[in-house]
């Protein structure tokens, strides 16, 4: 091979390598940043933001938990606890955005689709838990803090939020078992015309084999366990007749 | 409440897989005419007399395959709106294999015409409109230098692995006449092809499936040995007859080929044409 081409090519990688963080001993992570060569620090940096991310999803994951032996109401309390750390999300993605070269999104952002699959889920349960309601994409946006000036370095696709969306079901058929338990008779009628609607809106999606149509199916198992509930319920007269003729005039 | 943003949901995922599945059907014609051209390139160098003495039939069938991959860069012409922007990389991994396909045949007529190892640049020139300015997406094309790298180890993977045994061969075969040249020009191809496995070998680090590009090449450059030392070895018995020397490198040719496939039986799953890399 030509070794000027060859040259070219390697130096071509070793950029690309920076962002990536290719092939660099683990030791050096632990060692001060002052010891490490500027270049080889900035491998990290979009390694480390996606780090802080998923220390942050942890944690608003690990808090929200606690909803399931949470009497209802508390749980204001406690989603009001967990806000800070979602609003905080922005300046990772901002750091993430400035870090990503022009029109690269697509190439970098295997890197923390998870992580910002589990932000959505986050922020979408907070909206429900905090007035019933689904979090639209456009404000979900917003909350995160990704604006859409950086549509071609960082941004939340559909797919992403879709995902998030199903993650939140799987949530809710937990949680209107534990809801029961912990006295709360009506919300599992809410919960299951919530996840009704949901998944009368995926069904208007035109699937293919794919990760998201695998989790989609899911949504059929965790509506029969919600509406399982539903039926205990009602059977034994737990829920106040204000509750049910409410959410049957809704649908 | 969300029936309408579902809508918009459902629009947008059409919109991806649709193009997605242009992308493949593309990726697979690309492949489909750069195979062409390979086995163009080789029947029209061994139609030839005397291929190995007369660079005009490599001349020759070097034009005859660059004119056929016009129609590659055609494809790439009218592909390039659906890969503006960011969008080369979301599809990167459609428009992968037919990209890869499309160099090891441009890379096999280059050799042929040039017996040089055809650049990065280079490449990348043949992917410009004929006005001469570059399409935008084919600079973004080959940002991906990753592409170049993995072109040059199955072009010469493939070229040694199933079709250079075949040029060796012939290389061999065609000792009667001239055995001294044919040797040398053997010995350049093996030199070739061992330097660019060594240039190779210092960025597996870096680009995807290279890894498995390079253990097909090490086993080609093996193969291209093999047959480079049978031929040493038997052209040293200089007062072999023709007929004699003939039925060594049938036997050769023969053996190479059963154990070819025997190696494919066993390699199914490393195959380096990656139809099923799609996915």
């Amino acid at each position: 091979m030509d070794p000027q081409d060859l040259e070219k090519l390697n130096d071509m990688l070793d950029n690309e390598s920076e962002l990536r963080e290719v092939n660099t001993p683990i030791k050096n992570r632990f060692s001060l940043p002052g010891s490490l060569s500027p270049s080889v620090w900035s491998k990290f940096k979009v390694r480390d933001k996606i780090n802080d991310l998923d220390k942050k999803t942890r944690t608003m994951v690990g808090t929200l938990n606690k909803i399931h032996s949470t009497r209802l109401e508390s749980i204001p309390t406690l989603v009001d606890s967990v806000r800070p750390i979602l609003t905080s999300c922005g300046e990772t993605f901002a750091g993430l955005a400035e870090l990503i070269p022009p029109n690269q999104f697509w190439r970098w952002k295997e890197m923390w689709c998870n992580s910002l699959r589990t932000a959505v889920f986050a922020a979408v349960l907070i909206k429900y838990l905090t007035n019933g309601t689904l979090l639209s994409l456009k404000t979900t946006n917003e909350i995160l803090g990704i604006k859409e000036e950086w549509k071609d370095r960082v941004a939340l696709s559909a797919e992403d939020y879709l995902h998030g969306l199903i993650s939140l079901v799987n949530e809710l058929s937990r949680y209107a078992i534990n809801v029961v338990t912990l006295g709360s008779f009506d919300e599992p009628l809410k919960i299951s015309a919530f996840v009704k609607d949901l998944f009368a809106g995926f069904s208007m999606l035109n699937l293919k084999n794919d990760s998201l149509r695998r989790r989609f199916d899911s949504l059929k198992y965790d509506m029969k366990k919600i509406e399982e509930v539903v039926y205990d319920v009602s059977l034994r007269k737990l829920v106040s007749s204000g509750a049910s003729e409410k959410t049957l005039s809704e649908k | 409440m969300s029936s309408e943003s579902f809508q918009s949901f459902r629009d947008e995922l059409d919109d991806h897989s649709d193009r997605r599945e242009r992308l493949i059907k593309a990726s697979r014609d690309i492949t489909n005419i750069a195979k062409k051209t390979i086995f163009l390139l080789h029947r029209v160098v061994l139609e030839s007399e005397n291929p190995f003495d007369d660079r005009s039939a490599f001349l020759k069938a070097a034009k005859q395959g660059k004119q056929k991959l016009t129609q590659v860069q055609e494809t790439y012409a009218s592909l390039s709106h659906e890969l503006i922007g960011d969008r080369f990389w979301r599809y990167q991994r459609q428009v992968s294999p037919g990209l890869q396909e499309y160099i090891e045949a441009l890379s096999f007529a280059h050799y042929l015409e040039h017996s040089t190892l055809i650049t990065f640049q280079q490449v990348q020139d043949t992917l410009c409109n004929p006005d001469g300015t570059p399409v935008r997406l084919r600079v973004a094309l080959f940002t991906a230098s990753c592409e170049l790298m993995r072109f040059a180890i199955s072009g010469f993977s493939r070229r040694g692995g199933r079709s250079n045994a075949l040029d060796v061969c012939a290389f061999v075969r065609n000792c009667k006449a001239g055995k001294l040249r044919c040797l040398l020009a053997a010995l350049s191809l093996l030199r070739l092809t061992s330097f660019i496995s060594a240039d190779l070998e210092r960025f597996t680090p870096y680009v995807w499936e290279l890894n498995k590009k390079q253990a097909v090449t090490a086993q080609s450059l093996m193969k291209i040995e093999d047959a480079a030392y049978t031929a040493v070895v038997r052209s040293s018995e200089y007062d072999l007859s023709p007929d004699v020397l003939d039925d060594l490198v049938n036997s050769y040719l023969s053996n190479q080929n059963n154990e070819t496939r025997r190696e494919r039986w066993r390699d199914v799953d490393r195959d380096d044409e990656g139809q099923d890399r799609f996915a």
